[in-house]
């Protein structure tokens, strides 16, 4: 009896695979069947994420934050000082705050460089299960977001749209492994290719052998064919170290990106760069020095 | 296991990926994240007879498959936890004492479900998917068992509680 409960369980294995080989085959080649359900999920999920969204939006970093406790006591000395000054602001959410000044950002961004626009909020991110940095957004088809279109937020570039629904898109974040772009150096030109290793960490490969790169150099989009992915002229981050191995043909180096990718709240999908290309006109300005005060004192003549 | 499980098991399985897809996805857990449905997964297959255990694996793959924010071709997950549910019941819960104790079931949740990471990764590396760097992969897999671990005694009652609202009157 035993020998004929395993017989079956190992039938029923090898069933089991052969169904999802099949499936992963499917899908490999580009069935549309296999591909569309993932779109029908993302539909149906869209409402429960931005309910979601609405009701963890406010305690979203609390576990990060519980691990950080040591450091945020030493802020709370000064936020006690601050907290007179926000009493009289906290009528007003914070957390829509927050999401007002990104998109006041975002927009100024969009509107210095001339771009047509959709502005839209996170409302999921990518989970530990899909091995993949990701988020959705709560704009889809019906606001003219179509796949390939550039995703920025105040500072720079975000990444690229994956797939859209009627109501939701996914966004692949610069930040995945799989995340190719082509950048220049602002100033020099220079061109190379940044790809992104996961958790916020970017490498830049120079096509040229004769590239003069330095460190605090500014990358920025280098755009591509009828704009998509990549509208050109986007801040994507600066370089923050120098790769200098003896026997690398191109020179290479390590990336900050401009927008810090864990803490985005809303976006602005690039629908059309109405054929302006904004060169360097995008690149943040460096930060402007303390304005400095000299006291010059004459001591009076003494009686 | 009894045909009319089936639908009840899915539905039960759904509405714990919709909790992972809608809210534990939004939440920025300290060193990468926390995979509920997975770890809710491989507790309710500890629990289940061989057969059982496969199809439930196949059920609960194919249901991880539809998350939209996966970038792996449909049908990995599936294979993944297709294969491992059997290990699970063929070489796992054969050596678990049946009076487990709740600590080492956490332990054996926790392990499982880095194995299961671990095992889908390799999968996808298999079929030319791009892998991030071992360092970050680290930190989503130390990250993932440290929440699992933590969390265990939430998830681990409610999968043991669900599983038995999932039998039949026949089963019970």
């Amino acid at each position: 009896m035993a020998t004929r409960g395993t017989n079956r369980a190992r039938l029923l294995l090898v069933t089991l695979l052969v169904t999802s080989l099949l499936l992963i085959t499917l899908d490999l080649r580009g069935v549309s069947l296999v591909s569309s359900v993932r779109g029908f999920t993302q539909t149906a999920l869209t409402p429960f994420q931005s309910f979601g969204s609405s009701l963890l939006s406010p305690i979203g970093q609390l576990f990060s934050d519980l691990f950080n406790i040591n450091n945020t006591r030493e802020r709370i000395a000064e936020l006690e000082d601050e907290n007179q000054e926000l009493k009289a602001q906290v009528i007003l959410n914070e957390d829509i705050q927050g999401e007002l000044k990104q998109l006041k950002g975002v927009l100024d961004l969009a509107g210095k460089a001339k771009f047509r626009t959709v502005s839209a909020r996170v409302i999921s991110k990518g989970g530990t299960a899909t091995i993949s940095e990701t988020i959705v957004i709560d704009q889809g088809s019906k606001a003219g977001i179509k796949r390939d279109m550039t995703v920025i937020a105040a500072s720079g570039l975000v990444g690229v749209v994956k797939s859209t629904t009627t109501n939701a898109a996914v966004v692949m974040l610069m930040s995945d492994p799989s995340f190719r772009i082509g950048v220049r150096i602002a100033g020099s030109q220079f061109m190379g290719v940044l790809s992104g290793e996961g958790q916020g960490i970017f490498s830049l490969q120079m096509l040229s052998a004769a590239a003069q790169i330095s460190v605090g150099d500014v990358l920025l989009s280098r755009g591509s064919s009828g704009d998509a992915p990549f509208v050109p002229g986007v801040p994507v981050g600066k370089i923050t170290f120098v790769e200098n191995a003896a026997g690398q043909l191109t020179k290479q180096a390590r990336v900050q990106s401009f927008v810090d990718l864990n803490s985005i709240g809303v976006v602005s999908v690039v629908l059309d760069s109405l054929g302006n290309n904004p060169g360097d006109a995008l690149v943040p300005a460096a930060p402007r020095p303390a304005p400095t005060v000299t006291v010059f004192v004459t001591p009076s003549p003494s009686e | 296991m009894s045909i009319n499980r089936l639908p009840t098991s899915a539905g039960l399985l759904l509405i714990v990926f919709l909790i992972q897809e809608a809210f534990i996805n939004r939440i920025n857990f300290f060193m990468g994240g926390f995979a509920l449905y997975l770890a809710f997964t491989i507790a309710w297959i500890l629990r289940e007879e061989r057969s059982s255990a496969i199809l439930i694996g196949f059920i609960s793959g194919l249901i991880a498959d539809l998350s939209p924010t996966l970038e792996a071709p449909f049908g990995l997950w599936t294979f993944t936890m297709t294969g491992l549910a059997f290990i699970i019941s063929n070489y796992v819960r054969g050596a678990l004492d049946s009076s487990i104790s709740p600590l080492a079931l956490t332990f054996v949740t926790t392990l499982l479900s880095s194995f299961a990471l671990i095992l889908f990764i390799i999968f996808g590396a298999i079929l030319g998917q791009e892998v991030s760097s071992l360092g970050v992969l680290a930190r989503e897999l130390i990250g993932n068992a440290l929440w699992t671990f933590v969390l265990a005694p939430i998830y681990v009652p409610v999968a043991i509680k669900t599983h038995k609202v999932s039998l039949t009157a026949r089963e019970k």
